[in-house]
């Protein structure tokens, strides 16, 4: 789906509009033209041959409650005299983004600007598929470093070169029903969900949860979802303070006795009776929000769609159970695809689209996530948003997947170590033969020729 | 359709073709290639753009280290094929592909047939059965998995809660690596068995009514008539449907992708999906094309064979 920023007029008289040049009435109608004539399949080729100064492209993945913030947030920059063009190209979200994304860029003939996850940085910047920002650019218009947390900024580099501008930080946490978690004394003096601190507390913190509910405790759909699992996972392995990395042609440095101990407690907590080990992704969802368990191990994301409930939602950063405290994320982040030729009165206005748009980033927080960009966080205004300002913490100790051009979101990584865990949870194997099974696919995974390098 | 046309037409047509002794008037239309090329050339361009070039194209992929994301690209011989020989994951995939092909067309066929002999019966609102029989098969893929996604959610699901209501318990139907691939192959038989059951339908109708009126006058039973009159005439039928699903469940990838994507633990992953990963997520052009056409083999094989054996028969 094609959008442009600001709307076409409606009429297109010659000379009605004041601000109606013939350039600008010819672009237009030429745009609708081929809006036309383009078949969906075509659209997005289309956006990408644009003349040089045409509108700004941009290419995301944002759908449904995301994509409106993201339509409000471009909205916001393109008013006034130096607002943006901007042509909007929506594309489903998937590993198919990445297919077409990383085609568009192999073919030099990228949109402008595009949204990647942060944790796919590895498999394109490497092989000349991103080009690099200019920082002094980018400070010109008040966007530098020191505006990111360290750990997510050092994620935007490859070699020492800067790839990505983070939009957003979007972890995977708990929300739970504040009744229920109340009424089972889970709360602290605040109101807040009170930490854990163990693996028995975790466990303890569901039984309380499914007597309170009188039916489930903690609720987590894997069944079927490529990604959840290792969300889980992995995010639970990083607080026992193991590595967990990927070196070019294997085999994976992965500590084993962790992994296991992981998995192990994975299998505890989700018993099929206190919390059920059997939910996908949807069932989960309808069950919290059906009052079937007292909390739901999600992404940030799902924040609105659970709002529509009628439960007192609450929100905290995945529950620190061992060692280190740590939350697995991962941060939707700005990138210039590369362009064979790219005009450099483009790419600053490029620079200067994604400055203006990080700096909207209060309206993104609406959706869930956790702004990037450090300025939006310490306002007043993100404080008072409830409950995303209760996890904002997550943030700084977020982890993302091991960098590998095979890794991150979406990816056939994810897919495959889900499987093996998958089957544990479900109890169709042990703990120690899902480990065995995932340091084995990923060995497979760091063995093939690398194909972007 | 081809099913109609009474026995022994193509013996009628035959002697047509006839090379050396051709008759005069048909050997003269024909010297004149000119016209005839133009009107082919349309159908020859898109057969060459679509079909030639991409299956040319293919193969000289496959002996390559063609990558999604970079131009350059290395000639590695059979390298490709080698790694593809030894990969577990391609025989699993394939493995995969032939059992869904067998869980799924021997049904497909039987009853397929079954609801066709019942409908021509004559029951009762013949319009009722052909459109219910026949209505699944017009939803798109998405559809027909949003559906069952929940008829085989764990939880909430129609068939856990009918299997709760006969006292047995749940049934991991998407998740236990046992059942997957049989779950999917129900939904494929339930949306798909439309398009066999209206061929039979059509066969069945046009079966002559004279053979019935002599096999009741010698006194033969319905059993006997199904046996002895309808089945073997339903034979030509049989075999263009079998092969017809064979040929369409060997390239099973959809319902699978959007329901599993080949989980769980890969246990419901077809060899087309295997591509798809390797090739489309995994960058690997080159090793993608080489394993498809690994599978191109297989179905060559297959096609031969059924070939043979419905030779063999007729």
């Amino acid at each position: 789906m094609i959008t442009r920023f600001p709307a076409p007029p409606p009429e297109a008289a010659p000379g009605a509009a004041p601000g109606l040049t013939r350039r600008r009435l010819l672009r237009n109608g030429t745009a609708a033209a081929g809006a036309l004539l383009a078949a969906a399949p075509l659209s997005g080729c289309a956006s990408s041959a644009a003349a040089d100064n045409s509108a700004l492209s941009v290419w995301d993945l944002f759908q449904g409650g995301d994509g409106m913030l993201m339509d409000d947030m471009i909205k916001a920059v393109s008013r006034g005299p130096r607002g943006f063009d901007v042509e909007r190209t929506i594309l489903d979200w998937g590993p198919s983004y990445y297919t077409k994304l990383a085609m568009s860029a192999a073919g030099g003939r990228a949109s402008d600007v595009a949204i990647m996850h942060l944790s796919r940085l590895a498999g394109y910047a490497p092989g000349g598929l991103l080009d690099p920002f200019d920082l002094d650019l980018l400070a010109e218009f008040g966007v530098t470093r020191r505006d990111f947390l360290p750990g997510v900024w050092a994620r935007t580099q490859h070699a020492g070169t800067v790839y990505a501008v983070p939009l957003d930080v979007h972890p995977f946490i708990v929300f739970y029903d504040e009744d229920i978690a109340d009424k089972a004394g889970l709360l602290d003096s605040e109101g807040e969900l009170a930490e854990m601190g163990s693996p028995e507390a975790l466990l303890d913190a569901g039984r309380k949860l499914a007597e309170a509910t009188g039916q489930k405790g903690i609720l987590f759909g894997h069944v079927t979802d490529t990604a959840q699992n290792w969300r889980q996972f992995a995010a639970l392995y990083a607080q026992t303070g193991a590595s967990f990395t990927l070196p070019d042609g294997g085999p994976p440095q992965i500590d084993v006795d962790a992994a296991i101990r992981v998995v192990t407690f994975m299998q505890r907590l989700f018993d099929g009776r206190t919390n059920p080990n059997n939910l996908d992704y949807y069932g989960s969802i309808a069950g919290f929000t059906g009052g079937r368990g007292g909390m739901a191990m999600l992404g940030g994301w799902e924040l609105r769609t659970l709002k529509q409930s009628k439960i007192r939602l609450g929100a905290a950063r995945f529950p620190q159970v061992f060692e280190k405290p740590a939350v697995y994320a991962d941060s939707h982040s700005f990138v210039l695809p590369h362009q064979k030729n790219p005009d450099p009165a483009r790419r600053r206005e490029a620079h200067r689209y994604i400055a203006a748009i990080v700096k909207q980033s209060l309206t993104w927080a609406a959706a869930g996530h956790i702004p990037a960009y450090q300025p939006v966080i310490a306002e007043r205004r993100y404080a008072a948003l409830d409950p995303q300002s209760s996890y904002a913490d997550a943030a700084e100790v977020a982890v993302l997947d091991p960098p590998n051009w095979f890794a991150g979101a979406g990816s056939n990584f994810q897919n495959r170590m889900c499987q093996p865990l998958q089957s544990a949870l479900l109890g169709n194997t042990s703990a120690e033969k899902a480990v065995r099974q995932m340091v084995r696919e990923a060995d497979t995974l760091l063995r093939q020729p690398n194909p972007v390098a | 359709m081809t099913t109609t046309a009474p026995p022994g037409a193509d013996a009628v047509t035959a002697p047509a073709g006839d090379r050396p002794g051709r008759p005069r008037g048909i050997g003269r239309g024909r010297t004149g290639k000119g016209p005839g090329l133009v009107f082919v050339l349309p159908f020859l361009l898109v057969f060459a753009l679509f079909l030639v070039w991409p299956v040319v194209h293919g193969l000289w992929l496959s002996l390559t280290d063609s990558s999604l994301a970079l131009r350059d690209t290395t000639f590695v011989g059979f390298d490709n094929y080698a790694e593809a020989f030894g990969d577990p994951d391609v025989w699993s995939s394939l493995g995969n592909t032939v059992v869904f092909t067998a869980a799924s067309s021997v049904p497909l066929v039987l009853i397929a047939l079954g609801m066709a002999l019942l409908v021509h019966s004559g029951l009762a609102g013949q319009w009722v059965w052909r459109l219910a029989f026949f209505a699944p098969y017009l939803l798109p893929v998405t559809v027909v998995t949003l559906i069952w996604t929940w008829l085989y959610q764990p939880e909430v699901g129609l068939a856990n809660q009918f299997l709760d209501a006969l006292g047995l318990g749940p049934v991991g139907w998407l998740s236990d690596e046992a059942v997957a691939m049989w779950a999917i192959a129900a939904l494929t038989v339930w949306w798909t068995v439309g398009f066999n059951f209206l061929l039979y339908l059509a066969a069945l109708q046009s079966l002559p009514a004279s053979s019935y009126e002599a096999a009741a006058l010698d006194g033969a039973g319905a059993w006997r008539r199904l046996w002895s009159v309808t089945l073997p005439q339903l034979r030509r039928t049989t075999v263009l449907v079998a092969m017809l699903q064979i040929l369409a469940s060997l390239k099973v990838f959809d319902q699978i992708y959007i329901l599993t994507k080949g989980g769980p633990n890969g246990s419901t992953r077809p060899v087309l999906e295997y591509v798809y990963d390797v090739g489309f997520t995994g960058y690997r052009l080159g090793y993608a094309s080489a394993v498809s056409y690994l599978f191109f083999a297989l179905v060559i094989v297959v096609s031969l064979v059924q070939l043979r054996l419905f030779r063999q028969e007729d």
